[in-house]
């Protein structure tokens, strides 16, 4: 489904991804694993779309990012990606409903709040994000990539800013979704526990690929150590 | 290091607009008083030219000068918000440290700074066009003599300078109520909680809540437009009723203020909504759905604040010429300008379009990594 090849990527004159080739297949779940600063963030945002790579390929679907206009790029993203970000980046003057629509109206899903049930946060439909805990903020930005039914949901260290008990919780909604969907599911941590759910572990360190390896029998959340 | 002159210095629509007040009443208010000391030497066929320049002085300076000290006012308000808003964080973190808010807020002083650059420069500007409006401003054959009357610098220039000062220092200490821990988590005084509108698109909705959120902005989206359309007409007539010189002085001030007006307001919609435009391009929205979600919903705004302009400048000149200059035999007759109106009016709608457009490319140029990196 998504085959990147040497891809690489610079940052005011520093080379961030130095030649990464990978291959995710469709429904997969993989993780991937390195230390602040490795590259993994760029690599996600690289993969989805969000930027242009400065060398190689990434192809998703047979179509390759690179050849697309900034328009194509836009409506790629449209379709296939879901983007679960480190700091939610929830839109502050709109309540849970109007964060999650903002995903919803893309596809025109009008069943959107059945996510929100499904996240558990329909008794918090009307409040605004400055509301919530961090934990709640995390599953309304959830709700919003879920809501618009996209192929591949990628996510930035979905569990970086929540403590073990939310983020035992959303790490297990995670996986039921991906599971109930069929999604197909990137993420990058730096927390090496949570790598033991995924079916494919890819670990980076200095803009490199160093580790790359499938696990036989995934754990779930609350099995594994935090 | 609470607030810096930097700042304070930083808020150039408040230095125009101070510059505009200030440069119309120091002209003005120097020409009343010049020509009020020849009230005894005017001869009784001139009286009524007399009069009419008396009270237009006055007119100019009381609506001019008002009105625009009062948008000074609200133009220091709305930017001490905006800072404290945009800065919440780090006053929550040094109410947290112990800092009193009287003490913070006596640092926004540096807020009157910008009225006392703007304030410097537009009593230098009134004094530097005294000469050439004044060989215009006769009465009949009677020159009126150019004085300086020092308490009009210090009344213009140093005065509102100190006061707005104040006001600032008021106004910040007004804003900066509130927990420690709900600043440091962003938390505004502005925050509100509504019932949510499900029938409504989302791009329909964000449109709502970004007018909700900005409702200062749409103060200046109608002020630009106000300034635009009364000042523009005005100094195409005026061109008729007084002097090409002091059409063309009109007319500047015009494009001037409501260029700055707008300018300010629109950039702000843009940088408090760059995060969202951000996440809504990641999520798949196109430039021109997040440029309608974000400034679209200004468009009746723009064209009520052209509406009132029009009807402002056309009373005021009706009233001027009908009611104060009645005596008057020079004075023309006045009447609205209908070929003129949809002129400017074309004119807006331009200078509007291009404006907008400008900023939709800012949109283009918005991307979530610099606001992941700025994190």
């Amino acid at each position: 489904m998504i085959t990147a090849r040497d891809v690489r990527k610079i940052y005011r004159g520093c080379e961030v991804l130095k030649g990464m080739s990978l291959d995710i297949e469709e429904g997969e779940n993989v993780v991937i694993l390195g230390a602040s600063g490795s590259g993994k963030s760029t690599l996600l945002s690289v993969l989805s779309g969000l930027e242009r790579a400065d060398g190689g390929s990434v192809t998703v679907n047979g179509e390759e990012l690179a050849a697309m206009s900034d328009k194509q790029l836009t409506e790629f993203r449209r379709k296939n990606v879901g983007f679960v970000f480190q700091q939610y980046y929830l839109l502050d003057h709109l309540t849970v409903d109007g964060n999650v629509r903002l995903g919803a109206d893309l596809v025109g899903n009008k069943d959107y709040r059945d996510v929100i049930g499904a996240v558990g946060l329909a008794e918090k439909l009307k409040n605004k994000p400055s509301e919530l805990s961090g934990g709640e903020q995390q599953r309304v930005c959830i709700a919003r990539a879920i809501a618009k039914k996209p192929r591949v949901l990628f996510m930035d260290e979905p569990t970086g800013a929540l403590d073990e008990e939310t983020g035992r919780a959303v790490l297990d909604y995670i996986c039921r979704l991906r599971r109930e969907l069929g999604l197909t599911a990137v993420s990058v941590t730096h927390n090496a526990n949570i790598a033991e759910t995924a079916d494919t572990v890819i670990r980076i360190n200095s803009g490199k690929i160093v580790e790359y390896y499938r696990n036989s029998s995934p754990k779930s959340a609350y099995e594994i150590g935090w | 290091m609470v607030v810096s002159a930097k700042d304070g210095l930083k808020l150039v629509g408040i230095s125009v607009v101070s510059f505009c007040a200030v440069f119309v009443c120091t002209f003005f208010i120097n020409y009343y008083i010049d020509v009020h000391a020849l009230e005894g030497e005017v001869p009784e066929a001139y009286m009524p030219i007399y009069d009419a320049q008396v009270a237009m002085s006055r007119l100019v300076c009381g609506i001019t000068g008002g009105v625009l000290g009062a948008i000074v006012v609200i133009m220091l308000a709305f930017y001490i918000k905006l800072y404290i808003d945009g800065n919440a964080k780090r006053f929550g973190l040094f109410k947290a440290m112990g800092y009193s808010e009287n003490r913070l807020a006596a640092a926004f002083w540096v807020f009157g700074l910008a009225v006392l650059v703007g304030a410097c420069a537009g009593c230098a500007a009134g004094y530097a066009v005294m000469p050439a409006v004044y060989d215009n401003m006769t009465i009949g054959e009677l020159s009126v003599t150019i004085g300086f009357h020092a308490w009009l610098p210090f009344a213009l220039v140093l005065l509102p300078s100190v006061l707005s000062a104040l006001v600032a220092c008021v106004y910040a200490r007004m804003k900066l109520r509130g927990g420690a821990l709900d600043m440091l988590k962003g938390k505004t005084q502005s925050t509100e909680k509504r019932t949510f509108d499900s029938g409504k698109p989302f791009l329909a909705e964000m449109r709502r809540a970004v007018l909700r959120s900005n409702k200062s902005v749409v103060f200046f989206v109608a002020f630009a437009c106000f300034c635009f359309a009364a000042m523009v007409q005005m100094s195409l007539s005026m061109r008729t009723l007084s002097s090409e010189l002091m059409g063309g002085m009109i007319f500047a001030i015009g494009v001037v203020l409501s260029a700055t007006a707008m300018i300010m307001a629109v950039t702000t919609v843009i940088t408090r909504n760059s995060r969202n435009i951000a996440v809504m391009k990641a999520c798949g929205y196109s430039v021109k759905q997040c440029a309608v979600a974000v400034l679209c919903g200004y468009v009746p705004f723009a064209v009520l604040g052209f509406a009132i302009g029009t009807v402002y400048q056309y009373g005021l000149l009706k009233i001027m010429c009908d009611i104060m200059f009645a005596d008057v035999a020079i004075v023309p007759d006045y009447s609205f300008d209908v070929p003129m109106f949809f002129a400017t009016f074309a004119a807006f709608i331009i200078s509007y379009s291009a404006t907008m457009l400008y900023y939709a490319r800012k949109i283009d140029k918005v991307s979530l990594k610099q606001i992941m990196l700025a994190d």
